[in-house]
């Protein structure tokens, strides 16, 4: 088992690692990454008896919402350091990491109906678990739609408020999915008393695919933060040219 | 192969849906940088003259 927990922490430490490296061989790694992981999900993790081939959504789907956690963790993180320091930079993690995070959440809420329809016989079901999700995204596109017009930091500020608030809500999916008894199963991945329900074909195939995400996760953060960096630089120079009064 | 339309769906989704956004993201980034670049040009030949 310890031989697993070692796996996974150098999975989630190598995308750390590599947003420090550059961009090419970034871009290059987690392009085979991904490559490697989908073929561990089709030809190497075998089927399971139960479920059959739709588990195999299980892969990526478990992946997104652990990703998607991470993001709102760090808008979580980010929001407060950009009301403590008031830096423009941790403004641009949160509201990157946001965006990301809502673009995970979607797909987590896209591809659980679809594997919940084969399954559980209907698309959704207003459950703990899955109400929670719908009212995290609700949260974090709520966020964004206050981050859509040009730099206010009134605005700013409130949505980082959000941020933080919000981010109460995936320590509650947590809990709804080990405590409630609804539809959704109890978690697999990590059990009570720190075992697994997953073979070790399918555990290895999980952390992979989970490597993948990850190492997108800081490609995207990497693009979008310096996508906010620009859209402000331009907005303190427009700023600049109208008070020289150029053209 | 039974429930094999599912797993198509929702891979097929994953994928287009991170595609697309990786290009907009990058196509948007290249977008800004080239305008900034004008406005600094720009900038720079009225500041010089």
């Amino acid at each position: 088992m310890q031989k697993w927990w070692s796996i996974m922490f150098f999975l989630m430490i190598f995308p750390l690692i590599y947003l420090c490296i550059n961009r090419v061989f970034h871009a290059i790694v987690m392009y085979i990454t991904m490559n490697v992981a989908i073929m561990l999900v089709f030809i190497y993790a075998p089927t399971e008896k139960m479920q059959g081939i739709v588990q195999k959504i299980f892969y990526f789907h478990v992946s997104s919402a652990i990703t998607m956690f991470f993001a709102f963790f760090l808008v979580c993180v980010a929001s407060i350091m950009y009301l403590w320091k008031n830096s423009d930079w941790w403004d641009a993690i949160a509201l990157s990491a946001a965006e990301i995070g809502v673009v995970f959440c979607t797909l987590v809420l896209i591809t659980g109906p679809l594997w919940a329809r084969p399954i559980w016989g209907t698309w959704w079901s207003w459950d703990p678990t899955l109400t929670l999700t719908l009212v995290l995204w609700l949260i974090y596109v709520a966020y964004l739609m206050l981050r859509i017009e040009t730099y206010d930091p009134k605005r700013a500020r409130f949505a980082a408020v959000l941020g933080i608030i919000g981010f109460v809500d995936v320590p509650l999916i947590r809990w709804s999915v080990e405590k409630w008894r609804t539809l959704h199963p109890k978690p697999v991945l990590i059990q009570e008393g720190g075992t697994t329900g997953l073979t070790s074909a399918m555990l290895l195939t999980f952390l992979v695919c989970l490597g993948a995400f990850l190492l997108l996760f800081f490609y995207l953060l990497r693009e979008r933060i310096s996508v906010a960096q620009s859209r402000h630089a331009l907005e303190v120079l427009r700023h600049d040219i109208d008070e020289i009064g150029v053209g | 192969m039974k429930n094999f339309w599912y797993l198509f769906a929702a891979y097929s989704t994953i994928w287009t849906a991170l595609y697309v956004y990786m290009i907009r993201l990058s196509q948007k980034n290249k977008e800004l940088q080239a305008e900034l670049r004008d406005l600094r040009a720009q900038l720079e030949r009225v500041l010089t003259k």
